[in-house]
């Protein structure tokens, strides 16, 4: 079976004020269709980088991303745009929700760029936030949730255009580890019910006990790659 | 993503900063305000001030007078067939001819009277061409026409309006006419000829070239005698529709030697005037729209620090799969917002603004001093006029400006870098 993501040698360089920052040195792997995959690594290592330029954020410097069989060097910005609305989720740190926004308008913005219509867009909206438990949170702003409760509406806005994969920043990185563990369970479960993809970056033991394959990175470099304890 | 969707969230997103978006809307509202108040009240100036012209000087008559302002020397008066050959030419209705006397005394037994224009003229001709003015307030015109028979001006035959008539229809009066002799020096004598009065003259009122109020009729064949002359000082000429003004001007002009007679041509004279006071309103209108300028540098001043403010956003947006285009129109879709608010408010309060300001210039006018006041004073009222071609000058242009000024903040926007963006705190 063709990967669902394959990264070949990778290299990413930026400036940080008069220093040169590595981030990728020739980073390559693939992610299966179905898989639940963690980059874990110290901070500094690379681990953003490497998920903005498998999400087609960013372009790396020299290397390959392809995404369901399109490859993203090809692609103009346009295109690339298009990729990210309909084949990846993001998930971040720091949840990124529009601060203006109701979670259901936020959940639904995705439909929204995609041209669905309004009707069609809300009703997938609310679906959405049934299955990630916010049905009765619907109308209110992110202000007046839970980070917890944030999190699971990121979650629910990456998984709203049926993307192929979900790319999550340190999902649990801004959680405690109760809620982190929630965050956790709920992309465990998608991952099993829906066979829905994730790479997750983070350092959060908890989620190594989940996943299926753990790669670790160091200096924008792939020290290892492990099996998970997910499906040992 | 559908533009519904861009302008309902570009209306949230402006009312989420409400009184950032009012102040920038007050601007393009005070600019369009500005614009569409001067714009009215110039339009209503000059349609005032071209309607008096117009009342004033009947446009469909020319006049034809001997001598030209850059002749060394000048056709001295008219002959009975320059009359006929300019009565020849196309599209002339009709031609009177007129003798000049200058001021004369009336004397009605103890009364006196004075014209100040005493014009020997054929009444039927002459009714032709000032077909709406050379009526009788009494009665009708007196046909046929005798020898002694008089017109006399409203004014003259009611200096004052109080007063009762100098004289009325069928009386006899007494007109001192100066004759001038061929002596050595030259010299005038003054005559006592016995008219009979056909009636008053309708009042013409004080505005216009030939102010018929201040003058008398007599019979042109009575003058011919007395005076021992055919020669006539004008000629009236009336054609159809003003529109066939220029060219019958330059068909009198061509019978005559060059520089010999003049023809007044009030179209022409209204067009010019007419052209100034448009230039002057544009030149106005002009101004004023310095002031939507200004609300552009706000609107674009406003826009870069929310694209600043919101970079984070645009960020989010990028990475969840909006295009820079998307961003792009979400920004001018604002601005586009701002500029159509503005010209909604803008254009009943400029047409508001334009009749407060007409109503103080009215009562500016009204305590101007005597002396420099006319009868009319009441009448220079100038009613802004609305014009739609000026609200869609002034809203194309309103908008345009937004969006013109708006496209640098919005470019700038659409142009974010998704992972800087995001970083951005």
């Amino acid at each position: 079976m063709p990967a669902l993501l394959e990264a070949k040698g990778l290299k990413k360089t930026y400036r940080m004020g008069r220093v040169l920052v590595s981030a990728l040195q020739g980073t390559t792997f693939d992610v299966a269709e179905g898989e639940f995959v963690a980059v874990f690594g110290p901070s500094g290592s690379g681990k953003s980088t490497l998920l903005h330029v498998l999400g087609g954020l960013d372009r790396p410097d020299e290397g390959e991303v392809s995404v369901d069989g399109v490859s993203l060097s090809t692609l103009n910005d346009n295109a690339l745009a298009e990729v990210r609305l309909r084949k990846i989720g993001f998930v971040f740190q720091f949840f990124n929700l529009l601060p203006r926004l109701t979670a259901l308008r936020n959940v639904e913005l995705p439909l929204t760029l995609a041209d669905l219509s309004e009707k069609e867009s809300i009703k997938k909206a609310e679906d959405m936030l049934k299955l990630v438990g916010l049905e009765d949170r619907m109308n209110h702003r992110p202000s007046e949730m839970s980070g917890g409760e944030q999190q699971r509406i990121a979650i629910a806005r990456a998984l709203i255009n049926d993307p192929k994969i979900v790319l999550a920043d340190e999902p649990t990185g801004n959680l405690d580890t109760s809620t982190g563990g929630e965050i956790v369970q709920l992309m465990k479960r998608l991952n099993e019910e829906k066979g829905q993809t994730f790479v997750v970056v983070t350092h959060d033991p908890a989620i190594a006990e989940t996943v299926d394959r753990i790669i670790y990175l160091k200096d924008g470099r792939i020290q290892r790659i492990k099996k998970g304890y997910g499906r040992l | 993503m559908r533009i519904k969707r861009i302008f309902s969230m570009a209306w949230e997103s402006m009312r989420q900063r409400k009184l950032r978006a009012f102040l920038t809307t007050l601007g393009v509202v005070i600019g369009i305000t500005a614009i569409i108040a001067l714009a009215s009240l110039g339009e209503g100036f000059r349609v005032s001030i071209t309607e008096r012209m117009e009342q004033g000087f009947e446009l469909d008559v020319l006049t034809v007078i001997p001598g030209s302002l850059f002749a060394g020397y000048r056709y001295e008066r008219f002959k009975d067939t320059d009359v006929e050959n300019i009565s020849r030419i196309a599209n002339v209705s009709a031609v009177t001819p007129v003798m000049q006397i200058g001021s004369v005394t009336l004397y009605n037994g103890e009364k006196k009277a004075t014209a100040f224009v005493a014009a020997a003229t054929n009444f039927s001709e002459f009714q032709q061409v000032f077909s709406d003015r050379f009526e009788l307030k009494e009665e009708a015109m007196p046909d046929p026409v005798e020898n002694d028979t008089l017109i006399i001006g409203y004014k003259v035959n009611y200096p004052n309006k109080t007063e009762t008539a100098f004289a009325f229809p069928r009386e006899k009066i007494n007109v001192t006419l100066s004759i001038p002799k061929q002596t050595i020096p030259p010299s005038v004598e003054y005559e006592n000829y016995s008219f009979t009065v056909a009636g008053t003259l309708q009042e013409g009122g004080t505005s216009g070239l030939t102010n018929f109020d201040y003058w008398v009729f007599l019979p042109l064949d009575t003058a011919r005698k007395i005076y021992e002359t055919s020669l006539v000082d004008l000629i009236f000429v009336k054609v159809p529709d003003p529109e066939f003004s220029e060219n019958v001007a330059e068909e009198i002009d061509a019978l005559f030697p060059p520089y010999q007679i003049t023809v007044l041509v009030p179209l022409s004279f209204i067009q010019q005037v007419d052209l100034i006071l448009g230039t002057v309103q544009i030149f106005l209108t002009a101004i004023a729209s310095i002031s939507l300028l200004v609300a552009g540098i706000g609107i674009m001043n406003i826009m870069t620090v929310s694209v600043m403010e919101r970079t984070r956003e645009i960020g989010i947006l990028k990475a969840i799969g909006a295009k820079s285009r998307t961003i792009l129109t979400m920004f001018l879709a604002e601005s586009l917002l701002i500029g159509l608010v503005g010209s909604l408010i803008g254009v009943p309060s400029g047409f508001g603004l334009a009749h407060v300001l007409s109503y103080i210039i009215a009562r500016f006018a009204a305590f101007q001093p005597d002396w420099l006041r006319s009868p009319e004073v009441e009448r220079v009222a100038i009613a802004p006029i609305f014009s739609w071609s000026w609200v869609i000058i002034a809203v194309v242009f309103g908008i345009a400006i937004c969006i013109l000024f708006g496209l640098y903040p919005a470019r700038k926007a659409a142009k974010l870098d998704p992972v800087e963006a995001l970083r951005y705190e």
